[in-house]
């Protein structure tokens, strides 16, 4: 089933998050808006944070290039990597066109929830995304 | 776009070539590890809504710049530049030989940025167009082009040197590339670093530059003077000159040592 845009939480840095409970844990499937790929324009590299890597809300944990730009991506949690879309570097150029289903890019099984509550609702983000225009 | 028109009137700040210490306590920082160095303290010197940057640096040898995610392996495509130095950059884009060239970079604040940062590209190369014309040359940037104009045989995105790929903003004369920039981004601010090619070298052969392609002979220190001059009427602003201070040198080194000359950062691809 498609991912809903409408239901996911998202990062000032523009980074969103699906958070499910899977048994005791919460994991947060991970990736780039809509929005920020739109600015971004024309993804070319992307490197992603190995499984196991411990991430933390609004740390870096991959870069990325687009128009000889590189832009860090921050992880809109804190918690450590359980998987990694390794198909994705190889196929930037489908996030354009799902960038929330296929356009997914790393699972956090989440450690600590603090941050979690620092992260947008959609009309929020989409208010944030509009003054920014 | 940059920056914004609330910070009409500021002052931003202009670092000149860097000669080292007065006293000779310090070298220079401008060799290839030491140019990057500066360009990532600038970037990480961002605070809040610091006025711009604006840098000129030379390099202490003939360089070969990676992009930062080009393979250090690729670099035996490119064997005019075997004998040269290399090192890799943090920013995006092609491999560049740093020779007979002026070398900018502009460090600006994100909250100074009143739009995308493609945006950057399109205003700076537009001032380096309107500089170049004061000299006499003209150049146009490449998304303008007609696609009747004769391109350069050998470009393709994918080329070794970023003098061999094309994006819409870069410079172009006679169907050759002659200014290219990259940049790198934080959530603070954005550093945007870019070469224009004087003139050919020969560990380049293959890259004609401005004197090459037009005739011209263009002093480096009055290009970048008048580019100077030009930028901050753009961005209503004026600059304070101010050379690298001391402790600013101290940590150019530092992070050249411990990040730009390091084999894993070398290496890293």
């Amino acid at each position: 089933m498609a991912r809903d845009e409408t239901q996911l939480r998202y990062a000032s840095s523009h980074e969103w998050a699906d958070l499910q409970q899977e048994g005791d844990d919460t994991v947060a499937t991970v990736g780039i808006s809509a929005f920020a790929i739109e600015q971004l324009n024309d993804l070319v590299y992307m490197d992603l944070p190995e499984v196991g890597t411990a991430v933390t809300a609004g740390e870096e944990m991959g870069e990325v290039e687009s128009v000889k730009a590189v832009s860090p991506l921050y992880s809109p949690v804190t918690g450590e990597v359980i998987e990694v879309h390794s198909e994705l570097p190889d196929n930037l150029e489908k996030l354009n066109d799902d960038p929330y289903d296929f356009g997914w890019i790393v699972k956090i099984k989440v450690t600590d929830e603090s941050g979690i509550d620092q992260l947008l609702d959609h009309p929020t983000y989409q208010k944030q995304c509009a003054e920014s225009e | 776009m940059v920056p914004s028109s609330s910070r009409t009137g500021e002052t931003g700040r202009l670092i000149p070539p860097d000669e080292g210490a007065h006293d000779g306590s310090q070298p220079s920082v401008e060799s290839p590890d030491g140019n990057m160095a500066v360009d990532q303290l600038l970037l990480q010197s961002i605070e809040g809504a610091s006025p711009p940057v604006l840098r000129f640096y030379r390099w202490n040898e003939p360089t070969l710049s990676l992009g930062y995610f080009q393979s250090l392996a690729d670099r035996q495509l490119h064997s005019d530049s075997g004998p040269c130095a290399i090192v890799r950059r943090a920013t995006g884009g092609g491999a560049i030989l740093h020779h007979h060239e002026i070398t900018y970079s502009v460090a600006v604040a994100a909250k100074n940025l009143a739009g995308p940062a493609l945006d950057l590209y399109r205003q700076i190369h537009q001032v380096w167009i309107e500089t170049l014309a004061d000299f006499g040359v003209s150049a146009r940037v490449y998304r303008e082009l007609p696609e009747s104009c004769p391109a350069e045989s050998a470009a393709t995105p994918e080329s070794f040197l970023c003098f061999q790929r094309r994006t819409d903003e870069d410079l172009i004369i006679s169907g050759y590339k002659i200014l290219g920039s990259a940049q790198r981004k934080t959530r603070h601010g954005i550093l945007q670093h870019g070469s224009l090619l004087l003139k050919s070298s020969r560990f380049a052969p293959q890259l004609p530059g401005i004197r090459e392609l037009t005739g011209a002979d263009i002093h480096a220190a009055a290009l970048s003077k008048r580019f100077a001059r030009r930028l901050a009427a753009a961005w209503s602003l004026r600059w304070q000159t101010e050379p690298l201070s001391v402790a600013e040198r101290d940590d150019a080194l530092a992070i050249a040592e411990q990040k730009f000359r390091a084999d894993r950062w070398l290496r890293r691809r």
